[in-house]
Formats: C-alpha cells, sequence, structure tokens
C-alpha cells in the first residue's frame, strides 16, 4: 500500500474542496436519477449518463493524463464525504469530476455554465 | 406510445422512459462537450472507451473459475499465469485495451488468488479502487468507497460479516491490494451439490461478489448482495500512517 509519506509527489497533492458555486446549484436543484426512475417507472438502476461519465474518466487518464486516475479519486474521496456527502452515486461522481476539472483549470465556471444553458436549450428543444 | 384498446398490445408496449432531461445529464454533455473543444480527448477517444465498457460484464471471470473448477490443469494455469489462462475466456489483457498500448494507467497482470478450505482471499485496492475490469466489468459502488477500502485491510472479518460472509476462526483471510499494474479475481472453493454440473451451471454461480471474495458460491444464488453503501462512522484521513 502506498503511503503519502514515502511519496513526495502524493504529498504535495493540494486538494481544493472549496465549494464551486455552480455545482452546489447543480446538487440542490437536480432530479437525481434515482427520483427521476421512480417517478416514470424506469427500473434501469444507472442513469443513461453513467457510461458516459465513466468514459470520460478514462479518456482523461489516458492520452494526455489532463487528469490522472489517482487523484481524481482521492478528490473524489474528499468530496463524497464533505461537499458532496448527501448525493447518490454516481451523481456524486459527475459533480467530483467536474470539480476537479474546474479546480484544474480545464475549464472554468463561467464556461461549463454557458454551455450549460446551450446544451439545455438544445436537448429540450 | 401506442394506445390501442381494442387489442391487447400488453407484449409490445414500450419501456417506460425518463421523460424529462435532468442538471445531471445536461451537465455530463457540457464537460464532455468541453473537454473535447479544449483538446483534452477527442469524440472518437471517448466513444472507443464507451464503447469498450459497455462490452465488459464478469461472466468471463465466472467462466474462468467455472473452468478451473473443472479442469486441474487449467485451474494450474489460472494461478501461474492469469493473463494465459484469460484468453481462453475471450479476455487478451495485452491488446484487448482500446490503446493497445501502455500508458500510465495501464494494467496488464491478472493475478488468480485460490482459495482452499483453510484460506479465503478477499480483493481491494486500498489507494483508490483499482478493479480487473477487463473481466469484470464495471465495479460496485461499495467497492469504490473508503469505508470498504480502509476498514478491509484492518477489520476484513468484520467487514466480510457485513457481507454475510462469517469464516470460523481456523480459515485465514488473505487481502489482497490492487495496485496500477495488477489486478485481482478469486478463484473460490467449488461449492458440494455441484457434482456433475455443465460449465455454464457453474459459472452461473460465481457472482461477481465471489470474485471479489465478499461471498462464496452456493448453489442456487446466482445474484450479488444488496448491499446499502454506509459511511465511515470515524473516516480516516488521507494522511496515512
Amino acid at each position: 500500500m502506498v503511503n503519502s509519506d514515502d511519496d513526495p509527489d502524493l504529498q504535495k497533492l493540494q486538494l481544493d474542496t472549496s465549494p464551486i458555486p455552480l455545482l452546489q446549484k447543480i446538487k440542490t436543484e437536480g432530479r437525481v436519477w434515482g427520483d427521476l426512475a421512480q417517478q416514470y417507472g424506469v427500473t434501469n438502476p444507472d442513469p443513461p449518463w453513467k457510461a458516459n461519465v465513466e468514459g470520460i474518466c478514462d479518456a482523461l487518464a489516458e492520452e494526455n493524463c489532463a487528469l490522472p486516475a489517482l487523484e481524481r479519486r482521492w478528490e473524489e474521496d474528499e468530496l463524497s464525504e464533505t461537499l458532496f456527502s448527501d448525493m447518490p452515486f454516481p451523481e456524486r461522481q459527475l459533480l467530483s469530476l467536474a470539480h476537479s476539472m474546474i479546480k484544474r483549470g480545464l475549464f472554468n465556471e463561467e464556461e461549463l455554465q454557458s454551455r450549460m444553458k446551450v446544451v439545455e436549450h438544445r436537448l429540450n428543444a | 406510445m401506442s394506445k390501442d384498446k381494442d387489442h391487447d398490445h400488453g407484449a409490445h408496449k414500450a419501456a417506460p422512459m425518463v421523460e424529462e432531461v435532468s442538471m445531471f445529464e445536461i451537465l455530463e454533455t457540457a464537460v464532455r462537450e468541453l473537454a473535447i473543444e479544449k483538446g483534452l480527448f477527442s469524440a472518437d477517444d471517448h466513444r472507443r472507451w464507451v464503447e469498450y465498457v459497455h462490452t465488459l460484464g464478469p461472466l468471463p471471470a465466472a467462466r474462468l473459475v467455472a473452468k478451473a473448477w473443472l479442469d486441474p490443469e487449467y485451474k494450474k494455469l489460472a494461478i501461474e499465469d492469469g493473463v494465459k489462462a484469460s484468453l481462453e475466456v475471450g479476455v487478451d489483457w495485452i491488446n484487448d485495451m482500446p490503446t493497445h498500448f501502455g500508458t500510465p494507467s495501464d494494467y496488464c497482470n491478472l493475478r488468480v488468488m485460490a482459495d482452499t478450505p483453510t484460506l479465503k482471499h478477499v480483493v481491494v485496492c486500498t489507494l483508490c479502487s483499482c478493479y480487473p475490469r477487463p473481466i469484470l466489468g464495471q465495479s460496485p459502488e461499495w467497492y469504490r468507497t473508503p469505508n470498504y477500502r480502509r476498514r478491509l485491510v484492518r477489520w476484513p472479518r468484520q467487514v466480510l460479516a457485513e457481507f454475510g460472509l462469517i469464516l470460523p476462526p481456523e480459515v485465514n483471510v488473505r487481502v489482497v491490494d490492487s495496485n496500477q499494474k495488477t489486478r485481482y479475481i478469486v478463484l473460490p472453493v467449488r461449492p458440494e451439490g455441484t457434482e456433475g454440473w455443465t460449465e455454464d451451471q457453474l459459472a452461473e454461480i460465481v457472482t461477481r461478489d465471489c470474485l471479489i471474495g465478499v461471498a462464496m458460491p452456493k448453489p442456487g444464488t446466482t445474484s450479488n448482495v444488496k448491499l446499502p453503501v454506509r459511511k465511515a462512522v470515524n473516516p480516516v484521513e488521507h494522511g496515512h500512517h
């Protein structure tokens, strides 16, 4: 088992779990799959976007290693016990992923908000 | 959806669907599109990963165990060379990955851990939840939680008991910790009452939980435990000691 005392890189890992307002809003106002499935009588235990999230995580850890798997998972663990502790999986995984990507500057909150408006308009058209 | 009242369309009714777009669906799409625009990965990369993940499930690992139960030579191979044994159940650890090439998160080494009547293996990844996806599919949520990962190595019998697996004192428990390069599955002891069974019948009782090691195969049990995810009562900080 790797001990952070043995690995200077892990020691330098600074996990920033300060809340991002947009993600807090989604957490508060978004309807989780469990509720939607129950309302509409859908028996699939997983939302249709879950596989996409897993694909994003794999792709980010792959080519340019924009978000290494270990760092993402550590941050997901922290966020699962703090900011997103009351969210079910995989909503928690998705929010944590977005959080990690914003904190690493892969895109910013404004860009995400703007893109979400575009996507919402498109999907609800 | 058809609403023909004159004919019985019960067998052909469309399955219920969620009729609204959630903020989470919008969020996922937005994150993915931004990532592609920023050049973090291509749409094709993403598609390959999603398609790959959809091909994965626990059946190949179950078949590996069933084959090992029926063929002592194959069991020997599985223990000595899990990667080679995997080829016979259709899993190529070296070449099947979407990249077909080593990556920073590559994993090519499968080890098959054979239980005995006095030795029980159970699998974990204490650091982050590494899992033998190519042969076992996606990991269950509980496997990914710090609650499981941190507690199993410290109190294995207690954690196994939460899954309903109570082991007598004469059975040793060996916890194997996965890592970036090496992944594990458990080859449980073949249970009594399966004499004369076919490979298909045997594979059916080798559930995902059995392959992780938190359950033992039993005739008649073909599903996994439905386990509520529990938060750690005294969470351990990341500054491990």
